[in-house]
């Protein structure tokens, strides 16, 4: 490896810190989903550089596993948001506050 | 060594501009962008295999989806309807949390040792098809050691199906409707705010 | 084993009554009084097995190692067993004539009965738990007998201070069985008396015999746990006569002739032990030349006499103590009984200023009665004299001479007192008819006369009119008790004397040394020691007869009587003003405190606390629920936090050891 893991790992961090903002300061469910798929690549990004490392497959396997996994998520998360805000005006989850104690 | 730089610069830019878009198009296509690049570098890294799942898979189902349901959601060309803020300054902990996440990751990057480091020959440079990170290497590893893994997959993306069959389906098996019908959304649903506890 | 018969047929009996005396009525007596008797024969019967070198002893049950309870019968507890049946029995046959009428009838024969068993486990127990088993029942069966009459505040109070005082004296004793079982690890008192001394510290004995003499202090009513014993009269005289006179308040006795390898090993504990009893004894008599009241008068005659006995087996004289128990019991019991005839026939009347000339009346309660005061002063030939000789000379051979003398004065302080009730009660005039202040009463109430109709529990219609003569259920127990009243003393006379033969051998001086003592001693003979005891009882029956019993004394007996009382100094009154010390020593802080918990603490600490239980859960749950804001961002912002706990983790956890 010419570039140290330290680098990859970094920029992993970099790019979790982002999709953790985002996440958590967006109203917009779908964009909040999208900052989620960041988060999935930033630790697919890790596993496969440790990986490379260490000439290990598994991490090329656990990061064939995430997909796999955010894939799914991805579906049936799309799926709940279609079902939540087809038939409301607005696409802002703080306006569905239902859960509020 | 200069191909690692441009492609994290690349990526980092895409990823703030997904976040900060204000619509929801504009972010499909901001993260395109850092699918790609993300690609790309797993390519840096011998992940050949990897690499074209990630834009077979990623960018090529996963955003198309995301691009369906904005259409689907979308009531033509005006912006989203939102309400108010009602956390108006929750970006301020996020960020901070976020900031010491950044932080955890970087600290333990740098404690673990890395002194094992092996360089592997390419399938590139030697020409031969076992190389580390290429399909066959990938493909036997996933189906001789990995085995049970990948049909724990299968068997979660079969869940997966069906759970958004049966959530956003139309009609139940018995021909019932489950389509809500419409709604007064001007009332407001069960609770109403009326304490000052927890806002 | 007949051994049991003796111990648990007079529980039999309590329970019985107990259960069923509504039903029984007036078979009660009988039955009581029948169950009594059985277990006097059955007693009588292992009389040849008691008196084996080892006495009889039965095994009952085994608990924790080295707790092995069982019941023996050897001469010390034959002695007291004989007593407390016999005795027993026949004041179970006077009640039947005494309670005669009374609303409670069944169940004072069921407090006797149970009162016998507790003291048959005190004496029987082969172990000092089952001792003190016996010793808490004992002060029950006192607590509800003294509190018969429980419609009278009075009696109530008195039992609960009995009551209070003993168990002060049962601690005392607990706290030596602790001491006990951590040297020995056994409860036997075979066990304890073949380890003394070897596994006793130096004080170790000196403080078990504390412990244990404090509790009898409480039960025999010696200083200053006595002033129970007076106020104890309120019960029915049957009772007086039963437990405060011949059985019960001796228990203490028992226990310290019970222990004697202890207290011989402890020359402190004899100490203490024979000037606490002589002490008692003399301000027993000089309280009882102040009272009124028939029944009081005896009370502390009895809170005297025992303290002739603790002071008896306390210095070491353990036969002359226990041998002044069982003469002493005999003509208490007569005293109390016959008491109990006078007070019944004259519609309980107890003050004896407002009797007098009784002679001719109630003759039969005369001779009764006078026999029973000759016997207590000690006159020469009647059973008094013999052990009252043996108890104060015992104590001037085991060199306590301070304690002979405070002894002999006693004895002819008791002499005074005594024939000063004889004459005030039986000689002159009959003083009923006058009115109560004409003779210094001030309170006719609180003087024991029968002012006040609700005095006891006889209906008014039984009241008979005065000085009817007794009927024979009362006479005839208190004619079997005349005689040993006047014979029992002569078991110890002589040389070769039944008695010493029975018991000497029980205390043999090879096991129970006297203290070495320089010089000749003892100075004076027993012969003149007799002849000084019997001066000085000439002496007290010649004042007592100068003040009371001359005509001219007699025929002014009113006056007389009004002047004493009026000029009864105030220290006699009011007991050497042990109440009112305890009144304030104890008794308002006990009750300032218990208002300061009620104030202070009730409210403001444990009220406070049960109020602020919910008051923190409800503040909790308002805690708890600020965080359901239903907010989607706040929740993932939630997760974010337990992202960055996970990484912080691993970020320091790990060493980095990795590959």
């Amino acid at each position: 490896m010419s570039v140290a893991p330290e680098n990859y790992v970094g920029l992993s961090a970099v790019l979790f810190f982002i999709g953790v903002v985002g996440v958590i300061a967006r109203r917009n469910p779908l964009i909040m989903l999208m900052s989620i798929e960041l988060l999935f690549n930033a630790s697919n990004l890790a596993l496969v550089t440790y990986a490379r490392a260490w000439v290990d497959n598994v991490g090329h396997i656990f990061a064939f596993l995430v997909i796999t996994v955010a894939a799914a998520e991805a579906a049936i998360a799309l799926a709940i948001v279609v079902v939540t805000f087809r038939s409301r005006h607005f696409v802002d989850v703080d306006e569905v506050s239902v859960l509020k104690g | 060594m200069i191909a690692f730089w441009i492609l994290s610069l690349l990526m980092i830019a895409s990823a703030v501009f997904v976040v900060t878009a204000k619509q929801p198009v504009h972010s499909v296509v901001g993260l395109l962008v850092n699918f790609i690049a993300l690609a790309a570098m797993y390519l840096t890294l011998q992940a050949e295999f990897l690499a074209v799942m990630q834009i077979v898979v990623y960018s090529g189902a996963i955003l198309i989806l995301f691009v369906f349901v904005i259409a689907l959601l979308s009531s033509g060309t005006k912006p989203f309807n939102v309400g108010p803020d009602r956390a108006p300054r929750i970006l301020i902990p996020a960020v901070v949390a976020a900031v010491l996440t950044l932080a955890g990751i970087t600290v333990t990057a740098l404690r673990t040792p890395v002194t094992a480091i092996q360089t592997t020959a390419t399938n590139g440079t030697t020409g031969d098809a076992n190389a580390f990170g290429s399909v066959a290497n990938f493909g036997a590893a996933l189906f001789t050691t990995y085995l049970l893994p990948f049909e724990i997959t299968a068997f979660i993306l079969m869940v997966a199906v069906i759970g958004v069959v049966l959530i956003a389906g139309d009609e139940g098996p018995a021909g019932l409707s489950r389509r809500k019908p419409k709604r007064n959304i001007q009332r407001e649903p069960i609770l109403r705010r009326v304490d000052k506890v927890g806002r | 084993m007949l051994l049991y018969l003796v111990w648990l047929l007079p529980l039999i009996g309590a329970v019985v009554l107990w259960a069923f005396g509504p039903q029984l009525k007036s078979w009660a007596g009988p039955i009581g009084s029948a169950l009594i008797a059985t277990s006097l024969a059955a007693t009588l019967f292992l009389w040849s097995e008691a008196t084996a070198p080892h006495g009889l002893h039965v095994p009952l049950v085994s608990w924790l190692a080295g707790w092995d309870f069982g019941l023996q019968l050897d001469r010390l507890s034959l002695i007291w067993t004989l007593i407390i049946t016999g005795v027993g029995f026949v004041i179970h046959v006077y009640s039947i004539g005494y309670m005669d009428g009374d609303r409670a009838f069944a169940r004072f024969f069921a407090y006797m009965n149970f009162f016998v068993f507790a003291m048959l486990t005190l004496v029987l127990s082969d172990n000092v738990v089952g001792l003190l088993v016996g010793w808490g029942l004992v002060g029950l069966a006192s607590y509800f007998l003294i509190g018969f009459w429980f419609y009278k505040p009075t009696a109530v109070s008195a039992a609960r201070k009995a009551f209070v005082m003993n168990v002060v004296g049962d601690v005392a004793i607990m706290f030596s069985v602790f001491l006990i079982v951590s040297r020995i690890g056994a409860i036997g008192y075979d066990r304890i008396f073949a380890q003394v001394p070897l596994s006793f510290g130096p004080h170790d004995l000196f403080l078990i015999c504390l412990g244990l003499f404090i509790g009898c202090a409480a039960k025999s009513a010696q200083i200053p746990l006595h002033t129970w014993l007076p106020d104890a009269m309120e019960g029915p005289t049957p009772v007086s006569a039963l437990i405060h006179a011949a059985t019960m308040v001796t228990a203490g006795v028992y226990l310290i002739a019970r222990f004697a390898p202890l207290w011989s090993g402890s020359p402190d504990a004899q100490e203490l032990t024979g000037v606490i009893g002589a002490l008692t004894a003399i301000a027993g008599a000089i309280l009882g030349c102040a009272q009124w009241d028939i029944k009081r008068i005896l009370a502390y005659s009895t809170m005297s006499q025992i303290g002739y006995m603790i002071m008896g087996v306390g210095v070491g004289a353990y036969d002359a103590g226990v041998f002044h128990f069982l003469t002493h019991a005999f003509f208490k019991a007569q005293l109390f009984l016959g008491a109990g005839i006078v007070i019944h026939a004259l519609a309980d009347e107890q003050d004896v200023r407002r009797m007098g000339g009784l002679r001719k009346t109630l003759p039969f309660a005369f001779v009764a009665m006078g026999t029973g005061v000759l016997a207590i002063s000690g006159v020469p030939g009647f059973s008094g004299f013999f052990s009252k000789d043996a108890v104060v000379y015992g104590a001037l051979e085991t060199g306590h001479p301070w304690l002979y003398a405070i002894g002999v004065i006693t004895a002819g302080i008791t002499a005074y007192y005594m024939f000063r009730l004889l004459f005030v009660t039986f000689f002159g005039a009959y003083r009923g008819q006058v009115d109560p202040s004409d003779l210094g009463i001030r309170h006719p109430e609180l003087a024991g006369t029968a002012a006040t109709a609700s005095s006891s529990g006889h209906h008014p219609e039984e009241e008979e009119p005065h000085h009817h003569a007794p009927s024979w259920l009362m006479s005839g127990p208190v004619a079997i008790l005349i005689l040993p009243t006047i014979v029992i003393g002569w078991l110890d006379f002589g040389g070769n004397a039944p008695w010493k033969q029975f018991f000497g051998g029980f205390f043999p001086p090879t096991k129970f040394p006297p203290l070495p003592i320089e010089g000749t001693w003892p100075p004076i003979s027993e012969a003149l020691s007799t002849a000084l005891v019997f001066v000085v009882v000439v002496i007290g029956f010649a004042v007592a007869y100068l003040r009371y019993g001359v005509s001219a004394a007699q025929r002014d007996a009113i006056a007389r009587l009004r002047t004493e009382t009026i000029r009864m100094p105030g220290v006699l009154v009011n007991a050497f003003y042990f109440d009112a010390a305890y009144e304030a020593l104890l008794v308002r802080p006990a009750h300032a405190l218990g208002r300061w918990f009620y104030r202070v603490v009730d409210p403001h600490v444990i009220d406070a606390g049960v109020r602020e239980v919910p008051i923190s859960a409800q503040w909790l749950g308002h805690l708890f629920r600020s965080f359901q804001t239903g907010l989607v961002r706040a929740y993932a912002l939630t997760i974010a936090v337990g992202v960055v706990c996970f990484v912080a983790y691993y970020a320091f956890a790990f060493t980095g050891a990795g590959r």
